[in-house]
């Protein structure tokens, strides 16, 4: 049990680092938890205040003594007090929200700083109306699925070929838009090999509810066996 | 504005509870009223509907109009929500794709814009000019028009449907899907028409509402002091003034494309689907607290009136809503997080967004502190408020994780999207429907029954709330597609459930206030303890002009001066082009004329519609079109004609409160406001001329006229004509009668030379093989000097019909028509001198 809290101790400076850096899955998971917990709490607490005092000072809960000034027909309109209260909510809300967005802002620049690793494969992603072709570095390409190896960094470079669209993986959680006449980049790790979904994210027509690509994740080795014998030729 | 016979009496005595208006004796109405309204027929008539310009009834009209739309993109979302029942495979659909993705757009554009803001502004119709006294907005006619407009443009977006399939590429309208390449049929068109019909109306009503709230308010009510539901819809209308103007610019844009054959959006454009995200959403934030800021006006009032105390932080909650305004025009870019934006935009636009939520935090704590020490009554409207308030603390919440860019990232395009904007934007709903509640009694005249109402909010609350928050749940779901995965099949039956709950909730409603509308109990003056403000002052429904006298809050609250016999206070204004009547002349409150103008515009727009590719569509059916064209732009042209020449006379503008436009009058106000917008309009499309341009390559980039000469040419001439306007204006002051009549000729002439000038210019053009349709360059160059040119038209018929009444000696008395048409013309000739370099020289 030590040894097992020991290493764990040890490898805490890779896992518990303020800012969460890995995987598109599990930045976001760790990010969304904390929004959902806070959210929830800050919810939680403001509604429950809000109808606490909804009921504490409902009309003839006798809680009026008669001193208050009520607001009569026709005055000019004035504020009631309380501006200190309001000013302190205002203040903690504030330090809550931004101390949350400059949180994740370090990610944001995690993400945004591409691949972790230097070895990533490139894929040239291209939408249609209604499908996605993909093109690898030997100039092969394939139309509705995309084969890329376990746990090795995959640099997208999106565009279209017609209208507006968005890829997206969402076990992967990868995501991009896809315009035409623009080149769009971003990318993934996938930890387990399998098939994932890719779906359009933008309405782009017709077969839009349809436009899917599966995303197969491969052995290294099956990976590299397959992408040798593609051969650069088209499929 | 001066007001010579102020009389000094007052006869307010001194307020206490509800009671106040007992005090108010309706006394000093001059006896000339009644008369006046004999003319005008009874709510009863059918006729009155259609010549009406009372702000009352036009608050009425919009608020009934809105609520049609509301169930015509009711029943699309319960389809929507059909079709979403299982995962629905090829084969499997309910309705095709095709009709889904319409249903989906067409839900979006008609609740956006024919149900949100049309409630609203319903109230704010009837509501505003009695919170701030005044008799009636400062162009009644106007105000008619823009609810003509309105009605039309919903109209023709409902012919849409008919003519091929209505728009279907979502209400964000991306390009280039929303071109002809891709979406060729006739009632696409139809709709992005309808949608310039509406946001003509919208600016109509801007330029009316501002006017009004700046110029028109009573004594004592400075900006400061106006109630919140007022001041929310003063920062809306600002604020549609501006956003509404770059959406029309996007919409002239794409009306083009797809009427003329302009390239703006192409495929082959260089960066055409960015400009559109640009253009949109520029319009598409501040949009949002448009729509919302009304609800929060709501709010705010009922807040106020059922704890019976007054709102905390008043001054902080203001000045919260300011910054939100303004701040509002430069957090667009959040809706491209995943485009081709680099770092720093995506930081700086991240901050800006961040910044725009904070504001909402404080009014939300705002409105909760204000029910401490209250005395909470829970009637119909405060329900609701307080229910849109919880939903918008969720809806608040969820907003904040789409601030951080990195969930932002997974959430776009998914049902968190979909689920987090209905929390917001149906919360507001919310409230409104609570407004409706709350000024029923004001409106009809009867109480609603107080039981059947909270039912209503009941089934409303479960029914939102089973609705949307299972879109949480399966926010994995990406938007607008029918096919999703397995396992949140249940999550999307509780939501379709909710559906049809929260549609059930609305029967109730109906039921209640039709039924209450014509046998509720009659309602009182001032059916709520503890409300301020001025409409609960005077009788339910207020006579058609408000008030028993000029109302005044000079002794720190109201009263109600006698106007006394026959002041000669005051000098009214009139909207028409010929102000020159007799003072105490009374405002008139019919005319058909905005109905017919409306009937025009439908027409002309509906004929417009077979337009493709600068062409009308082949055989018998183009001909059909050109013909609908052609009558609309008769009717057009001629109710324009008829409604100059009507008399008419807008409410009177007394002595009050005005900044910043005290001593300007009302006529020239407008023209600045509406001048301010085509800035605007102007803007967006140089903006999109220079983006285009630096995407392609600004050195690349080819001057269309290859010789700059014919434009030179025709900047000397508008120069010109710019300084014999000012001279017609000084001959007038002069009066001189012929001296106004040779400037104005002379400027018609200018006109004119430069019109004939560009004619020639552009037939060589034409020759060269350059047309609007070429490329990209000469898209630009073509559209964009061909909105100034028709603005150059306008002009010039509007010279015309001052040269015909000048020449029966119009304008010497009275010479603001004279003025405002000058500001309008010089503001034509400053934009020339921007577009001269742009086009001709860099």
């Amino acid at each position: 049990m030590n040894t097992i809290v020991g290493e764990a101790i040890l490898a805490a400076p890779a896992q518990v680092e303020v800012i969460p850096r890995g995987t598109r899955e599990f930045v976001f998971q760790r990010i969304f938890t904390v929004f959902l917990l806070l959210g929830t709490l800050v919810g939680v607490v403001v509604i429950s205040y809000m109808l606490y005092n909804a009921y504490k000072y409902r009309d003839g809960a006798d809680v009026d003594d008669g001193s208050i000034d009520r607001p009569r027909l026709g005055e000019l309109p004035s504020g009631g007090g309380g501006g200190r209260k309001l000013f302190t909510s205002f203040i903690l809300s504030t330090i809550i929200v931004i101390s949350l967005i400059t949180w994740t802002y370090g990610t944001l620049l995690f993400v945004e700083s591409g691949p972790p690793q230097d070895d990533a494969l490139a894929v040239e992603v291209t939408g249609f109306q209604f499908g996605w072709e993909f093109e690898y570095p030997n100039g092969y390409s394939e139309q509705g699925v995309m084969r890329v190896p376990v746990d090795r960094a995959v640099r997208l470079n999106l565009t279209s070929d017609d209208v507006f669209h968005n890829f997206g993986a969402p076990a992967l959680k990868v995501k991009s838009d896809a315009i035409p006449g623009q080149t769009t980049e971003t990318w993934f790790v996938a930890n387990e090999t399998g098939n994932y979904t890719a779906q359009c994210y933008e309405l782009c027509g017709r077969g839009h509810s349809y436009m899917t690509a599966t995303i197969v994740v491969m052995d290294p080795d099956e990976y590299e066996e397959w992408y040798a014998a593609t051969n650069g030729s088209a499929s | 504005m001066t007001d010579s016979e102020r009389p000094t009496e007052t006869d307010g005595g001194e307020p206490d509870g509800g009671t106040v208006r007992e005090e108010l004796p309706v006394t000093g109405v001059d006896p000339d009223h009644g008369e006046h309204e004999h003319e005008f027929p009874s709510t009863g008539s059918i006729r009155r509907w259609f010549i009406t310009t009372n702000h009352k009834d036009v608050g009425i009209l919009y608020v009934v109009t809105s609520l049609f739309f509301l169930l015509l993109g009711g029943v699309l979302a319960l389809l929507m929500r059909l079709q979403l029942w299982t995962p629905r495979a090829v084969g499997e659909t309910l309705i095709s794709a095709a009709a889904y993705n319409q249903a989906v757009s067409a839900h979006g554009l008609l609740m956006v814009f024919w149900f949100l803001s049309p409630f609203a502004f319903g109230f704010a119709n009837y509501v505003v000019p009695l919170q701030i006294g005044a008799k009636d907005l400062a162009f009644p006619r106007l105000n008619a028009l823009s609810y003509w407009l309105y009605l039309f443009s919903g109209i023709l977006f409902g012919v849409s449907f008919f003519q091929g399939g209505t728009f279907s590429g979502g209400w964000t309208m991306y390009a280039p899907l929303n071109v002809p390449t891709f979406m060729p049929d006739v009632g696409a068109t139809t709709a992005v028409l309808a949608l310039i019909l509406f946001v003509t109306s919208v600016t109509v009503s801007s330029v009316n509402f501002l006017t009004t709230m700046h110029r028109m308010r009573a004594e004592g009510l400075t900006l400061r002091r106006l109630p919140l539901f007022t001041w929310t819809i003063l920062l809306t209308v600002w604020m549609m003034l501006f956003a509404f103007a770059a959406l029309l610019a996007a919409l002239m844009i794409l009306a083009s494309d797809r009427l003329l054959g302009t390239t703006y959006l192409a495929l082959e454009s260089p960066a055409g689907s960015l400009l559109w995200t640009h253009l949109f959403w520029f319009f598409g934030h501040p949009e949002v607290y448009i729509v919302f800021f009304p609800a929060l006006g709501v709010m705010a009032e009922t807040f106020q009136t059922f704890t019976g105390r007054r709102i905390v932080g008043r001054k902080w909650f203001i000045g919260a809503m300011v910054l939100v305004a303004l701040q509002s025009f430069v957090v667009w870019m959040h809706h491209m997080f995943l485009t081709s934006i680099n770092l720093q935009i995506k930081t700086l636009f991240m901050v800006t967004t961040i910044g725009i939520s904070l504001p909402f935090d404080l009014m939300v704590f705002a409105l909760i502190y204000t029910m401490l020490k209250g005395r909470i009554r829970f009637t119909t409207p405060f329900l609701f408020s307080f229910g849109a308030l919880l939903l918008f603390i969720i809806g608040g919440i969820t907003g904040v994780f789409l601030g951080a860019v990195v969930l932002d990232y997974e959430f776009r395009g998914t049902y968190w999207v979909v689920a987090h904007f209905h929390y917001v934007m149906v919360g507001g709903v919310t409230a409104l429907v609570g407004g409706l509640y709350y000024w029923f009694p004001k409106m009809t005249g009867r109480m609603y029954d107080e039981f059947l109402g909270k039912l209503h909010f009941g089934i409303y609350f479960v029914g939102f709330n089973l609705l949307y928050f299972p879109m949480f749940v399966a926010w994995e779901t990406p938007r607008r597609v029918f096919d999703y995965s397995a396992g949140l099949t249940v999550w999307h039956q509780i939501a379709t459930v909710g559906g049809f709950v929260l549609a059930a909730s609305f029967v109730v409603m109906f039921y209640n206030l039709t039924k209450s509308a014509f046998a509720g109990e009659p309602a009182p003056e001032n059916p709520w303890e503890y409300s301020t403000t001025a409409e609960w002052a005077v009788p339910s429904p207020p006579p058609l002009e408000n008030f028993p006298g000029v109302p005044t809050y000079r002794d720190g609250s109201l009263s109600f001066r006698r106007s006394g016999t026959e002041t000669d206070g005051g000098v009214a204004v009139a909207t028409g082009r010929d102000h020159g009547h007799e003072a105490g002349e009374h405002a008139s409150h019919a005319s058909i004329w905005p109905f017919v103008l409306g009937l025009g515009a439908f027409l002309t727009l509906l004929g417009l519609s077979g337009l493709k590719g600068g062409a009308f569509v082949e055989g018998a059916m183009g001909d059909v079109y050109l013909g609908t064209a052609a009558l609309g732009g008769a009717v057009t042209l001629g109710s324009l004609v008829f409604m100059g020449l009507e008399p008419f006379y807008g409410p009177e503008v007394v002595e009050g409160e005005a900044w910043p436009f005290s001593g300007v009058e009302n006529g020239k106000v407008g023209m600045w406001i509406f001048l301010a917008s085509d800035v605007v309009l102007f803007g967006g499309f140089i903006g999109a001329y220079v983006f285009t341009r630096v995407a392609f390559g600004w050195t690349a980039w080819e001057p269309v006229p290859e010789n700059p000469v014919p434009g030179l040419v025709n900047t000397y001439l508008l120069l010109t004509s710019s300084f014999t306007v000012a001279l017609a204006l000084v001959s007038a002051e002069k009066e001189n009668k012929w001296g106004v009549v040779a400037s104005l000729v002379t400027t018609f002439v200018l006109g004119v030379g430069f019109l004939a000038n560009k004619a020639i210019e552009w037939e060589h053009l034409y020759h060269q093989g350059k047309w609007l349709s070429t490329n990209v360059e000469t898209s630009t160059f073509f559209l964009t000097t061909g909105l100034h040119g028709a603005h150059v038209v306008a002009g010039l018929i509007v010279t015309l019909y001052l040269v015909a009444r000048a020449l029966r000696g119009k304008y010497l008395e009275d010479n603001r028509p004279l003025e405002q048409f000058g500001l309008y013309w010089h503001f034509v000739d400053i934009v020339w001198l921007f577009l001269f370099p742009l086009f001709y020289i860099l």
